[in-house]
């Protein structure tokens, strides 16, 4: 136990510096554990924070589902109702245009009746009847055969296209050829459809109630047209029936008035006698 | 406010034909009977196209005096004038419109027509 004082003043020296360096230790280790306690808390709070946002997360997700299969349902409504609409529109310029066809309809057969009975003139009336059956139904070749009442056969009275050539001295006896057996029956005659040359047959009698006064023989349409539609059905029809009216009165107020005019003509002679 | 009329001009010698066009015509938009000239054939409707002015022409081919083809010539030649006329004619076959168009018509329409067709002819020449 003979030590020195200066051995033992560094011995107490280091035991001071090992005290300090544990007291050291001692603070970074609190400190350690408070971080890891600080840390600890963070990560629950975290956690907390993960597990509410994932709830919010799958709440807005539920609620964008629900959005979007209401949408799909919406769209799927206005795309129904597009077709529905659009469907609609087509029934509409359908209907447009078959309004449009019905007046073309009614213009057509009240200019083809006005102008048949806008005139008491023979051949004007034929001339009428021409126009209507090239301009209106598009005829190219046909004939307008009148009744002769005294031979009992048809006289042809207009054409057009090489008709003329198919009669002899343009007449037909009834019952011979379709244009005789359609004035001797009265019957309307039609073929469904115009051929590849635009060959179609029609015949109809112009009658006045059940008498035939004539007849109209369409033999072919304009190369461009392929069959008759039913305006021209309708159109033929209207001419059967006015044609007939027209041509007879016409003839009619033609005798009625050469008649008046040789009256007169007597009259005035008597006069200058 | 309301549009200016049109002025159109019909050229047929059908008479028939004639009515039926005006009266046609006369049910589209913009266009008041009043407005529509009716010529007889192509002589009356090359002076009537000179001494008036016409929106829209409408002309046959087959008639006395002057045919649609010499009018249309004379009114593109002569009288230089660039109005749009439209053949209506029972002629329809494809060299008949080929021949129209190549002498200077705007349109070819065959008889019988369909207003529908020349309604969307005249929408197109007149505008709506």
């Amino acid at each position: 136990m003979g030590e020195k004082p200066e051995e033992i003043m560094k011995l107490f020296s280091k035991s001071e510096e090992l005290l300090e360096m544990f007291r050291k230790g001692k603070a970074f280790t609190e400190e350690l554990m408070y971080e890891n306690e600080r840390l600890r808390y963070r990560i629950v709070q975290l956690e907390k924070e993960k597990m509410d946002l994932s709830a919010t997360l799958m709440r807005e997700v539920e609620r964008l589902r629900l959005e979007n299969s209401q949408m799909g349902q919406k769209l799927e409504f206005v795309d129904g109702r597009f077709q529905e609409i659009e469907a609609e529109n087509k029934d509409f310029a359908q209907r447009y245009v078959e309004v449009e066809e019905q007046n073309e309809s009614l213009a057509n057969l009240y200019v083809a009746s006005y102008r048949l009975h806008s005139t008491l003139d023979p051949d004007e009336v034929v001339q009428c009847i021409k126009e209507i059956l090239m301009n209106m139904i598009g005829s190219e070749e046909f004939g307008l055969y009148v009744v002769d009442e005294e031979t009992s056969e048809l006289v042809l009275a207009g054409y057009e296209g090489e008709i003329a050539q198919r009669f002899e001295k343009g007449r037909v006896a009834f019952g011979e050829g379709l244009e005789g057996l359609v004035a001797q029956t009265g019957e309307l005659f039609f073929t469904e459809d115009a051929g590849a040359s635009g060959e179609v047959c029609a015949c109809i009698p112009l009658k006045i109630k059940e008498r035939v006064v004539g007849v109209i023989a369409m033999y072919k349409l304009l190369p461009h047209k392929k069959g008759l539609s039913s305006l021209d059905h309708k159109l033929l029809e209207l001419l059967a029936g006015h044609a007939a009216t027209a041509l007879v009165s016409s003839k009619l107020y033609a005798v009625a008035d050469r008649k008046l005019k040789t009256i007169e003509g007597f009259m005035s002679l008597l006069r200058v006698r | 406010m309301e549009r200016p009329k049109k002025n159109l001009l019909v050229v047929d010698d059908s008479a028939t034909f004639r009515q039926l066009l005006c009266m046609s015509l006369a049910r589209v938009d913009g266009i008041a009977p009043s407005n529509i000239t009716e010529a007889v054939d192509g002589e009356d409707a090359l002076n009537k196209v000179q001494n008036a002015t016409f929106d829209l022409v409408l002309t046959d081919i087959r008639m006395p005096n002057m045919d649609g083809l010499e009018f249309v010539r004379r009114v593109r030649g002569d009288l230089k004038q660039d109005l749009p006329i439209i053949i209506i004619s029972t002629k329809g076959a494809d060299e008949d419109i080929s021949l129209g168009m190549s002498i200077g018509a705007s349109a070819y329409l065959s008889k019988p027509i369909s207003m529908v067709k020349l309604r969307e002819l005249i929408f197109k020449f007149l505008g709506k």
